[in-house]
Formats: structure tokens, sequence, C-alpha cells
């Protein structure tokens, strides 16, 4: 039994029989029970001591908006550009929709359009935004972050290249594209977010395997450019980047289909799964 | 009581309160104050409050923006460059962060290259139901109302930001006004016909209409809506016609202390004005 001072440091959200609550991520992957937390993962959570079964996991949090950066580790941008543009001075920021958050354990759905098919995967570390910032320095960026969490960048290569203009947005914000979790880390449990393992299997075949030391621009300078001239407010969720290993990346591409089982996982923060299916009419 | 349909609603604020409020005749200084959401029933409390602050007319829940939708548009500014014309209405996104007021400052990014600014007058709507895989001769009917916006666009970090995505050049804070009111779809029947026009210290910079849009507002609806739902309070800005300062073979950006006025015909016009940003 925890003491109640002992801190909160991964966070869940949850189903559980028809209503939606904060847990502490349970110790135990065999343990299908939460203890409930009131407040919200801003304003501060505090233990409830009773405890609820764990039916779904969702998304950690609703974000407010999702930022990503691309092109953020050496071999992805290698394999992803073979020498077509330059390396980007400045980390490459795009968003997803919000249409597109998805949940662990939940369904990508291949998109049903033509040309939908080429789907890829993208292991990314994320981060949450804790505090309102603006034209922040690096050297007191991370104060700013509330956590991190596993995220899959998942993307429809056709359109992410060919949607109108070069922009990568429509490609990238599907339904489903955007599965985030299993819990959010607290930061303070996270000293070096440059210091994690990522990897991807699908059906268990490794197909990324990095970590985030490789990262061109660090989470740091993440926030000194995003905030730069632009106010970054508490629940913005950045995506960090992917390494080497995409299906794109690979002669043949190895795209994900129907039935796939997908795993991200970062170190310290766990393994998100997604499979993906056709979707519901 | 009149059951006169509601069709212009503002946003506004009074002795620090926000209100939604039918929108007044130009130049009345009051409103009457609307009871309700604007996705669902807005009705008429008789009650008439001061306007301290006009509002942008919502807050999105995200903003997505159409690019390179009209012809010499696309003529004065990408072609140059090697962009071929979509085939698809070109998507993007702006940060939440950007969202501005009517009547309201626009900020001169002070980072380094972040003088080249740039207006973008844009017929802009909101989605009212939420709506998925939706057929261009049905998406109308999914549009809650139309508003002015200005996608304000720092061009040199359009460009140059990283691989060519816009997000960051467009995002900045104040980028993104909208307003002064959201006109009900209801009395706007044909988007496709409407006069668009920018005016620079009352110099005229951009005029145009909505029919010479490539992709119409139902084409529009139709290709965002392709394997991704809508949800209601989306924003999509659908474009801007040429006469851009980026076009221009010597280009006149804006500069703190100027007036930008975004009009667009039945819906108002959406005036801002350039300062250097006070926080420092």
């Amino acid at each position: 039994m925890t003491t109640p001072a002992a801190p909160i440091s991964r966070v869940i959200r949850f189903l559980s029989e028809g209503q939606v609550y904060l847990g502490e991520e349970p110790a135990n992957k065999s343990d299908r029970e939460a203890e409930v937390l009131e407040g919200d993962i801003h304003q501060g959570l505090t233990r409830t001591g009773t405890t609820r079964p764990v039916e779904r996991n969702l998304a950690p949090l609703i974000p407010r908006e999702i930022l990503c950066i691309g092109l953020n580790y050496m071999k992805h941008f290698e394999e992803a550009t073979k020498g077509q543009i330059p390396l980007p001075d400045k980390p490459t920021v795009f968003m997803k929709s919000l249409s597109s958050l998805n949940d662990p354990e939940s369904p990508v759905w291949m998109p049903q359009l033509e040309h939908g098919q080429s789907l890829d995967y993208e292991v990314e570390l994320a981060f949450v935004i804790g505090k309102i910032c603006k034209n922040v320095k690096k050297e007191d960026a991370l104060k700013y972050v509330l956590g991190y969490m596993v995220s899959n960048d998942v993307t429809s290569r056709h359109w992410q290249k060919n949607a109108g203009a070069g922009q990568w947005v429509k490609g990238k914000s599907f339904d489903t594209f955007s599965p985030m979790g299993p819990s959010l880390v607290m930061a303070s449990a996270i000293p070096d977010p440059q210091a994690l393992k990522v990897t991807t299997r699908v059906n268990g075949e490794t197909r990324q395997d990095s970590n985030t030391k490789d990262m061109i621009f660090t989470v740091a300078e993440i926030i000194e450019w995003l905030s730069t001239d632009m106010t970054l407010h508490p629940g913005t969720v950045v995506m960090t980047g992917t390494p080497e290993g995409v299906a794109m990346g690979m002669d043949p591409p190895k795209w994900l289909q129907v039935g796939d089982v997908v795993e991200c996982e970062v170190e310290s923060l766990g393994t998100l799964r997604n499979f993906v299916t056709t979707p519901p009419l």
C-alpha cells in the first residue's frame, strides 16, 4: 500500500462502467485496477484511495492541439528525402488534426480513398506542455514540460506527399492516425528525455530501433523554436520525430496491412499497441 | 417577442464578461444578448448590453486552411517556384494560439527574418454538424455559417521553416483574426458569389470574388471529410486571391502602424493593425 505522500508519476485516463477517470497506472501489467485520481493534470492530482477496474485505456489527455516535428533523426532524414532537400536548420513543424486522436489498444483505420494504402508507422517521443510559455530559451525549456508519452505518427505516405503544395497535414490527419499513451509519465520521472530507446515492432518483427540521443533537435531546442513568437499553451502535445526504419524507407516498402499489430515502445514510458483494420461503415 | 431568425452573431465583452449577441447595425455600440449556443439553439433575451470589445465569433476547435485556391494567386506565388497546381485542395493548419479578434493588433514577429509580413483575405466557414465522407452535393448543409478571416503570414518562415511546411510561418501569435460576426449559412445561399477585398491604409491590394475559387466550399468539405471526421467548431479558411504583398515585384510588406481591412460582401469588414508586441 503506497503512502499518501508518494508522488504520482504515471497517469492514465480510462473508462470504467461508462465513466471516464484519471488514475495512477497500475504497477504490474497484470493489474487491471487503478487508483482513481481527483483533479486534473494541470491543476494538480490527488489520490482518492479508491480503485476502479480499467476497462479501456484512453489517450492520457485530449490535446489542445497536436504539433509535430518532422525529419528529426539523421538516418530517417536520409531514408525519407534521399538527398533531395537540404537538412533543415530549424525544427520542421507541422500539425495533425485533433480528429486523428486515438487510444492505446485501438484500431488504426486503413483509409479507404484511392491511394490510401501506403500506410506507415512512426514511433515518436511526445511531450505535453504544462505551463503557458513564449520565447523560451532552451536552458529553461524543460520546466515547461508536464510529462512524456509514446506516440505513433501514423501516415498515409501517398497523401503526405501528394495532397497539394507539399503540405503533409492531410496524409497524417485521417481518423485514428494519432494514437498516444498508454500513460503520461510526469517530467520529474524522466530527467533526461534524450536518453530513451525507441522501437517499433510490427507483428513482433522489429522495424525501428533507435534512441532519442539521435534526435537532431532536442526536446529543449524544439520548445525554444516552437515558442518563438508563438505562445505554447498547457495541453499542447508535441510529437518529436521518428527514427529510421519506417516502411517507406525500405526497398520495397513494407506497408502496414489490415490485421497488423503495431507496437511502439519508448524506454521508461511503455508500449503503445494498435492494430490495423478497415473502418466501420 | 418576434421570432425573426438570428442570422448575424457576435461574441463580445461587456463589463468584464463575454456574451453572444446579435450584430447591431453599423456604428451601434450595443447588442441584444443571445442565450444558448451557436451549435444548438440561440434565443434572444431582450436584454441589450454595451459592446466594450468584439471578439472572434467563436473559439475554434481547430483551424484548417486551403492554400493556392485562386488561380491568379497560384500564378503570383507558387507557380514560379515550381509548385504544381494541386489536384486536391491543399490542406494545412494554423495553431489555435494564433486566434485573434477584430480590431486587435497583429504583432510583427520579432525573430530574425520576421519582417516579411503579409495579409490574405479569406472566406472562412464553420462546421456546424459532425460529418465524414460527405459528397459535395450534400456538403453545404454541414456549414453553420461564414466569417471574414485573414491568414496573416510571415513569408520567410512559410517557405523556410523546414521541409516546406507552412505551419510555423502562419501560426505566430495574432496571425488568425476572424470576424467581426458569424453570418449563418441560411443568410448566404451562395458562398461562391461574394466579393473579397483587402485594403492597407485605405489602398486596395486584393480585389476578387469567391467565384474564382478553384475548389468551392462544397468541394473543400468533400475533400477534408474524406476518411476524416469534421467536428462542429472546426473553422476552415478557404484560400486567398491575388494581390498579396509577396506577389508584387517589389513586395510591400506590412509594417507597424499599418491598418489592414479585409472585407467580404455580406459578411462585413475585419480590421486589424500591425504593432510590435509589447512584451519582450
